[in-house]
Parts: structure tokens; sequence; C-alpha cells
């Protein structure tokens, strides 16, 4: 049994909605059938035939070589198995995703891991905006599982989200944890405007201080947390590239609305 | 029939009955093992036995920095009851009185399991409404404000149905330092084994017991027939030079751990032989018929 593989072989012409190809809605499917699937977004048919080389016969294992920004719903509602990519996705990459795990090791545009429930994704390139964040149709963000963001993530980061631990290596945009309900976003590097707006519940935790910190946070001053730890020790397990100490400055807010939240500042 | 000799120790053909118990495990952890042992102490005291302290309790073994999940020296405790309603209520009421408690003190599950009990769950409203849960790698925290900064408690911890209580050993000898240092070696003996505790201080019970009493409303009293000042006057069970017993019991989450500590044991007792003063090894029994484990120390030495 080999990974079934989808190459690219032609930039596409139009927008493709790559959701069919997860390890489930494959299983038992014949290359013919797998040909035979279409992935077009537009009046102008398209099937994976037109587009992908296929190689492969282990649905569980699902590699996408050469994939492009216009590969939208990548993974998208994935349960089980796991899915790389190698080259770029588009919108809605692995969300309401359920379980599994999905590697991008390119870049990925808006609604990376929007409303996903559980699993992991791990893009090494950028994010768009609202990763982790609500997507058309629903009201919450994230649920559980975990999104981990090697460059730097769009705004509107983890938008109401409600569960689950996202990790962004190289800084967010503006909005980062808007609205949020609970759940960790751990964000190294620079923060844009109104990180934390509206936060509920859950932490936002920053290497460093925004450089525009929302006057509805107020401060509990630099102290131990020892859940930190705890979070460092999962970070570790899981070989993610970033660490946390325990030591970090709190902020508790948003005070304009529940304001249980806290943005932890690492010392 | 020639009896059976362990470097000159009498080993009694007999054998240690024990009871079904549930059991579970948690580990805290602190700034320091000091404060670790001392949140520790104070949650497994007062739990030698089920007769009065609701639970049976103690320290399994320390943990390092590096086998905890914060990162800091930990301790793992092993508590037990006869049924998961007093387990349960015994485990909410040690750690929220004596580990929630103590300086920088955090409490984990220590145990898998299909069945769980609370922990954090209910901790967590000590928090007043300011408590945090984190869920990391699936797994529930709770975080307590409290004055010297957060207690993180984890939601739950497992429960083991299977635990087993009462495995223990009688320890006879023509001298009361030699039973009180044996005893002691084979307690140290069995604090190596894992999943077991001995729940007696320091691991010993000089008070042994029998079920019922001449009195009305007493459950259980002295265990006349292994009393030295009683020889005389009761069926004893011991041989006139007998200056002491001493009885070491074990609790443990399987009756395999039992077995291997009850080994380790009386070969630490016997590890001096009988120049010591020590003359025979035996167990507690009711006639087999109340406990479903029997552990015959001829079989465990085998």
């Amino acid at each position: 049994m080999t990974a079934l593989s989808f190459r690219l072989t032609a930039k596409p012409e139009q927008r493709l909605d790559l959701s069919p190809l997860t390890p489930s809605k494959l299983a038992g499917k014949s290359a013919g059938d797998i040909e035979a699937l279409p992935i077009g977004t537009t009046r102008e048919p398209v099937t994976v035939g037109d587009m992908f080389k296929v190689k492969g016969n282990d649905a569980g294992k699902i590699r996408l070589i050469g994939t492009d920004g216009r590969c939208d719903r990548i993974g998208q509602g994935l349960a089980q198995g796991e899915i790389v990519v190698d080259g770029d996705a588009g919108a809605y990459l692995g969300a309401a995703m359920r379980g599994g795990t999905l590697v991008v090791n390119g870049s990925a545009g808006p609604f990376a891991g929007g409303g996903m429930a559980g699993g992991s994704i791990d893009i090494a390139g950028s994010a768009g905006e609202r990763a982790a964040g609500v997507i058309v149709g629903e009201t919450f963000g994230m649920r559980g599982g975990r999104l981990a963001i090697g460059g730097k993530a769009g705004p509107m980061l983890g938008e109401r989200m409600r569960r689950g631990l996202v990790i962004v290596a190289g800084g967010a945009g503006d909005y980062a944890g808007a609205r949020m309900i609970a759940g960790t976003i751990l964000l190294k590097g620079r923060v844009g405007r109104f990180a934390g707006y509206g936060l509920r519940r859950g932490s936002l935790i920053l290497s460093k201080e925004p450089e525009h910190l929302l006057p509805t946070f107020g401060d509990c001053g630099l102290l131990d947390f020892n859940w930190l730890r705890v979070l460092d020790g999962y970070l570790k397990e899981i070989g993610a590239r970033v660490k946390v100490k325990a030591r970090a400055r709190r902020l508790m807010g948003d005070m304009a609305v529940l304001g249980k939240g806290e943005m932890l500042i690492l010392a | 029939m020639s009896k059976l000799k362990l470097k000159g120790v009498e080993i009694v053909e007999t054998f240690a009955e024990a009871f079904p118990m549930v059991g579970t495990r948690v580990i805290i952890t602190a700034p320091t093992l000091e404060w670790a042992l001392t949140a520790a102490r104070t949650m497994t005291g007062f739990a030698t036995s089920v007769i009065a302290c609701g639970a049976e309790a103690g320290i399994e073994r320390t943990l390092k920095p590096n086998e905890t999940l914060d990162g800091r020296p930990g301790v793992a405790v092993l508590l037990f009851a006869m049924e998961t309603g007093k387990l349960q209520k015994q485990l909410l009421n040690r750690v929220g009185q004596c580990v929630l408690t103590s300086a920088g003190s955090a409490c984990f599950a220590g145990l898998d399991g299909e069945k769980k009990l609370k922990l954090g769950s209910s901790l967590r409203f000590f928090g007043d409404g300011w408590q945090m849960s984190k869920v990391i790698g699936g797994r529930r925290f709770w975080r307590v404000p409290v004055m010297d900064g957060e207690f993180v408690c984890e939601d739950k911890t497992g429960l083991t149905k299977k635990a087993v209580g009462g495995g223990n050993l009688l320890v006879l000898g023509r001298s009361y330092a030699a039973v009180l240092a044996a005893c002691t070696r084979a307690v140290k003996a069995m604090d190596a084994v894992p999943d077991v505790i001995t729940p007696f201080p320091g691991g010993i019970v000089r008070s042994g017991s029998k079920v019922g009493s001449k009195y009305k409303g007493q459950i259980a009293s002295t265990n006349d027939a292994y009393c030295p000042t009683l020889k005389a006057a009761v069926k004893t069970e011991l041989p006139l030079e007998v200056e002491a017993v001493m009885e070491i019991v074990i609790d443990g989450l399987t009756a395999d751990s039992i077995a291997k500590a009850m080994r380790a044991g009386i070969h630490a007792i016997c590890a001096k032989g009988a120049v010591e003063g020590i003359t025979h090894i035996t167990a507690g029994n009711y006639g087999g018929n109340l406990g479903p484990h029997h552990f015959h120390l001829k079989e465990i030495i085998a």
C-alpha cells in the first residue's frame, strides 16, 4: 500500500473544491471513480482526472503535490487519516475538521481550521484571514483540536473560538483572538491592532506586548503560571517549535464584555 | 513434613486473605519535592484503615521533574476505599483540604481508566466564578485562583475496581528490636514495588485486630492470639520465646502488585537470617471465606 497521491498537472483556471479528497470519502473507490469526481466550482465542469495525476492506493494517507492557492477546501470535514500537502492551500483548509492530521508545506488561504473541532493542522508557511475563525454560516470558531502556523496569521485569528489550541510562530494581523469565548492562542512575533477585542474568556499568550493595547484590558502584574509549564510540556511532546516559560504579565479583559479572558505577555 | 524455612526463619504455611477495593492515584507537584511531600503527607494522614478513616492512602513514590506534567518535583499518592462513592468523597475532601491548601501545589490524574473520579471538576467551585478551564492535549485542567497564584488541578482522575486491600505479613521474633528492624527493612523494600502502599504508620501496624469484641459496638478488637503478654490466657499462636509481633498491611492497584510487595518484604525480613531474632513469618486470614484473594506465602516465595 502506498499513499494515494494527487499531483497537480496544470495551473487551475478556476477555484477547485477539493473537499471530496479525504480518506473517508475516498475509501473503497477505484482509480477511475476517483478521477471522475467533480471538483469544479463554476459552470465549466472539472474532474480530479482533469487536474491531477493520481497514483497509489492507500486512501488513509493522501498526498497533494504541487497545489496552489486556488485549491480550496483541502481536508474540509476531515475525520481521520492524514493529508499531506506539498504546496499551498486555498481557502477553508481543514475547515470543520473533526480528527486526523493535515500537514501543509506551503501557505494557506482564509478560514484555515475555521470551525474545526478536532485533529491537528500544521501549516509551515502563513495563513490568511480568519484562521481558526468562524466559517460562513456558523456562529462559532474553532471548537477543539490544534492549529499550528509556522509563519504569519492574517486578521481575525481565532474569532469566536471556543476551545482548542492555536500556535502561531510569525505574528498576526489585526483583531487576533477577537470575540473569543474560550481556548488558547499562543502567538509569537508582532501582533496587529485590537488584539483580544471582545475577548470573553480564553487565553491569548503573546511573546511581546502589542503596540496598540486595547484600553479595556486591566493589568494583574507579572506572575508565575503553572499551567504554562503544562502547556510547555505539551508543546515539547508534539514537537512544536515554540516554547513558553511560566512567568508572564497578566492582562484581564476585554472589560467591555465579560472580561474573564486574559492576555498573557511572556516575560 | 519438614517446615518451610528461609535463612532459618520459618515461613508458616498459610495465606493472607485480601479484599477487593476501589483505588485511584493522583500526582501532586510543588515548587520543591519537600513541599510536594508536605501536601502528600497531609493528604494521606489519618488514612490507615477504612474501619474509621474512610480511606486507606499512602505515598507510592516520588517523581522527578521530567516525570510530571508541569516539570516540577512530584509525589504519586494512592487512595483506596471499599466503594466508589466513598472513594470519591474521600478524594475530594482530602485534595480539597490538604492539597489545594498547600503552598504552590498542583494536582494531576495518576491513573487512566474507563471510570473516572471527579477532581478539579468539583474543586473548581472554590474559584467562585474566576476559575478557568484549559484543555491541553485532550486533558482538561482547572486553574483556580488562590492567594499564591493559581491551583492547577486536572478535571478527573481514573479509578480501578481491581484494587486489592489487606495483603499482609505477620512477623514474629524473639527480640522486639529485631522485629522492628526487620519490618522497617521490609517496608523499605516494598516502597520500591510499583502500585502499592503500606498505609499504617511507617508501614507497620503493631495493633493487629480481629473481627468483633466482647463489647457491643466495638467492631474490631485486639488480636489476642498474637499478643505476647496473653500467651498463657488465650488460645495463643505464639511460641513462648516470641517477644513481639508486627504486621505489615499492603494495599495495591492489582493483586499481582501485592504479591510482588509481599515477596520483596519476606526476603527483606529474612535478609539477616534467624540469628537476628526473627522466628516466623505468617499472615492473617479469616479462614478463606471472606476475601476472594488468597496470597499463599509458600507460593509467593517460590
